[in-house]
């Protein structure tokens, strides 16, 4: 097992220093589209080094090197696809999170001081909400028809999922 | 493979014992919901690994991980991982302001919804709109920022977390001109 986690885990390094210089050459406009992209190549990559390689990699004590290599290589493939959620996961986390952009904004602001009228204007509801209705209607999850936000199939499917989820999970919007 | 069996029943207890906490929670900070039951989770799967048979009674010889520690540490890994995506799922599906956009079109169906019913959805008419009445008394509770009258002051553990947010964004190239590139 020991093999594949490390295949994994050299893997995305790899895919997260790629993915980091296609950010600062390109700032595609579609990120998670770019971000899948540019993982794609990694899964391949990861069976056919696991194949190639050595049971202990040429360095790893024999303990570690005997478990069935077909465990190791689906292990390792389901740790790979799980750090890559992951690093998807911490770009929205950087790239969305509205507390930050708040705390950011006054940092930046003269003497770190904002008015509540000057917060709502750099990161209030209607920034936010002409931002994020663009975006779903770039990314396929809206249509705009007559001057209205209408559902896509794909925002059908996410709206579902949130209704559903939220029935389950029961959290505050407040 | 014990590892990760054990860590899957630990996660199914972690989804489970977080939804019947969240009926009954009375705060507003749900995070510590999550957190407590990774940590319950995480101590459960910690007691059942040395308890239990190597193969938990009914796995397959050939699935069996012969170093221990591996499967543990692998075991573990995988649970953390899992966690992190199912607590920022439960984030996204109940509080963010587009999926709060979706779920409230799939209620309307064929009426659809203007941008400005969509910031009336976020009291954009109230004095303090709902994206920051969840956040700023949080940030104040939190020692980020200091209310001073009408004005929000940052602290210096603001500071630090604006400082590794500008840091990361700039790693990702977050605030680049482009479509789809947020002000906020």
């Amino acid at each position: 097992m020991l093999k594949g986690m490390i295949l994994a885990g050299l893997l995305i390094a790899t895919w997260a220093v790629v993915q980091g210089v296609v950010f600062q050459l390109r700032a595609p406009q579609k990120a998670f589209a770019s971000m899948v992209a540019w993982f794609a190549p990694m899964a391949p990559a990861y069976v056919l080094l696991y194949l190639l390689t050595p049971p202990d990699l040429g360095f790893l004590p024999e303990r570690f090197a005997r478990a069935a290599p077909a465990l190791g290589l689906l292990n390792g493939l389901a740790l790979l696809v799980l750090l890559f959620l992951t690093g998807v996961l911490f770009y929205y986390h950087a790239d969305r999170s509205i507390t930050v952009r708040l705390l950011i904004e006054l940092a930046r602001a003269p003497q770190q001081r904002l008015s509540l009228d000057q917060l709502q204007t750099v990161c209030g509801v209607e920034v936010l909400m002409q931002d994020r209705l663009d975006t779903m209607t770039m990314n396929g999850f809206l249509v705009r028809r007559d001057g209205r936000y209408h559902l896509a199939p794909k925002g059908r499917l996410g709206g579902l999922g949130g209704t559903m989820a939220r029935r389950v999970l029961t959290m505050k919007t407040l | 493979m014990k590892g990760p069996v054990l860590a899957a029943l630990a996660f199914l207890l972690i989804v489970v014992g977080s939804a019947i906490t969240l009926r009954v929670y009375r705060g507003n900070k749900e995070f510590k919901v999550f957190l407590g039951a990774f940590a319950a989770a995480v101590l459960g799967y910690a007691i059942a690994f040395p308890l239990t048979p190597p193969d938990l009674g009914v796995l397959p010889a050939g699935w069996l991980e012969p170093a221990s520690g591996v499967d543990f540490v692998n075991g573990l890994l995988l649970l953390a991982l899992v966690f992190h995506g199912f607590w920022c799922f439960a984030y996204f599906a109940c509080l963010s302001p587009s999926m709060g956009v979706m779920v409230e079109l799939r209620a309307r169906a064929e009426r659809g919804i203007s941008a400005e019913e969509a910031l009336a959805m976020h009291g954009r008419e109230q004095p303090v709109n709902l994206i920051f009445q969840r956040r700023l008394p949080k940030l104040v509770q939190g020692g980020y920022v200091r209310e001073e009258g009408d004005a929000y002051r940052l602290l210096p553990r603001g500071g630090r977390i604006a400082a590794l947010g500008a840091f990361l964004k700039r790693l990702i190239n977050s605030e680049a001109p482009v479509a789809g590139s947020r002000t906020c």
